[in-house]
């Protein structure tokens, strides 16, 4: 039999897309995002937020920002630690050298701890160097202040 | 017709996987745009350096003194007359002295006891008349 030209030979790979791990690959990136996903690692205090009209977003990333949360009775945390005040700037000032200076401090105060622990934790941020300071504060909206 | 219960049903005892695909895709989807990253809000200042202190004439100062029952009293740097009133109507009298005197500096002097919140009032309505030269204090006596 007379070996036929190559030309007219069927190629016997489907023309179509094998599209039955279609799924698979989805649910595999479906699964690698829930996975990667973090969320930031400081879990939430007790704390009566103070209400702002002002209240802007923080628009750094969430790896520049360090939270210094407040209690009502003048106890500090940093990153799930309690911090004695006298001790608040040899904490802080590593993590803001380690972040080049960029760290942005929110500071997440109860609505009712007196004014004197606000100004100390300030004074020993200023002694730490830092710049730049939010005070953490939910929205407010027109409304619910003609409320009050 | 008399043996309708013998007759061979038509639909299929698999459960259909091409369109499982669409639905992971769907979810996937769905999940990436519902996905919010809680943003901090706040009212953000920037904290003066270390050791420095800048002298300011006293014209360019307004005082606002937050009392612990959250009254405020306004006095404007020269003048001796004091307003008290209440946080949100510092808005409407800083735009009044903003506007005479655009080098004008507030220097908010919380008193010790006093809530946070009430100096967070404060701080409210001075952003939101756009004061942007705002130096927080303790009150001393």
């Amino acid at each position: 039999m007379p070996k036929r030209g190559g030309f007219q030979k069927r190629s016997k790979a489907s023309e179509e897309i094998p599209s039955s791990s279609l799924a698979d690959i989805a649910f595999l990136l479906l699964i690698f995002f829930m996975v990667t996903t973090v969320f930031p690692n400081d879990k939430p205090r007790q704390i009566d937020w103070v209400k702002a009209q002002a209240a802007e977003k923080i628009s750094e990333k969430q790896k520049d920002i360090l939270n210094i949360w407040m209690q009502k009775d003048g106890t500090v945390y940093i990153n799930d630690q309690e911090v004695a005040m006298a001790d608040v700037h040899q904490v802080v000032a590593p993590l803001y050298a380690r972040t080049n200076r960029a760290l942005v401090i929110s500071i997440r105060g109860d609505r009712d701890v007196p004014y004197h622990y606000m100004d100390a934790v300030q004074k020993q941020l200023v002694e730490a160097g830092v710049v730049r300071v939010v005070f953490a504060a939910q929205l407010e909206r027109q409304m619910q202040r003609e409320r009050r | 017709m008399a043996v309708l219960d013998q007759k061979k049903t038509k639909v299929s005892d698999e459960i259909p996987t091409s369109s499982m695909a669409d639905i992971a895709f769907l979810l996937l989807i769905f999940f990436l745009t519902t996905t919010v990253f809680p943003k901090d809000k706040g009212l953000a200042i920037v904290l003066p350096e270390e050791g420095v202190t800048a002298q300011v004439s006293q014209k360019n100062i307004m005082h606002i003194i937050v009392r612990p029952n959250c009254n405020v009293e306004v006095k404007r740097g020269e003048a001796t007359n004091v307003q008290t009133l209440r946080a949100a109507d510092v808005q409407g009298v800083w735009r009044q002295a903003a506007a005479d005197n655009p080098n004008l500096i507030a220097a908010v002097k919380t008193d010790p006891n006093a809530p946070y919140r009430c100096m967070v009032d404060v701080l409210d309505a001075l952003h939101l008349a756009k004061a942007d030269k705002i130096s927080l204090q303790m009150l001393e006596n």
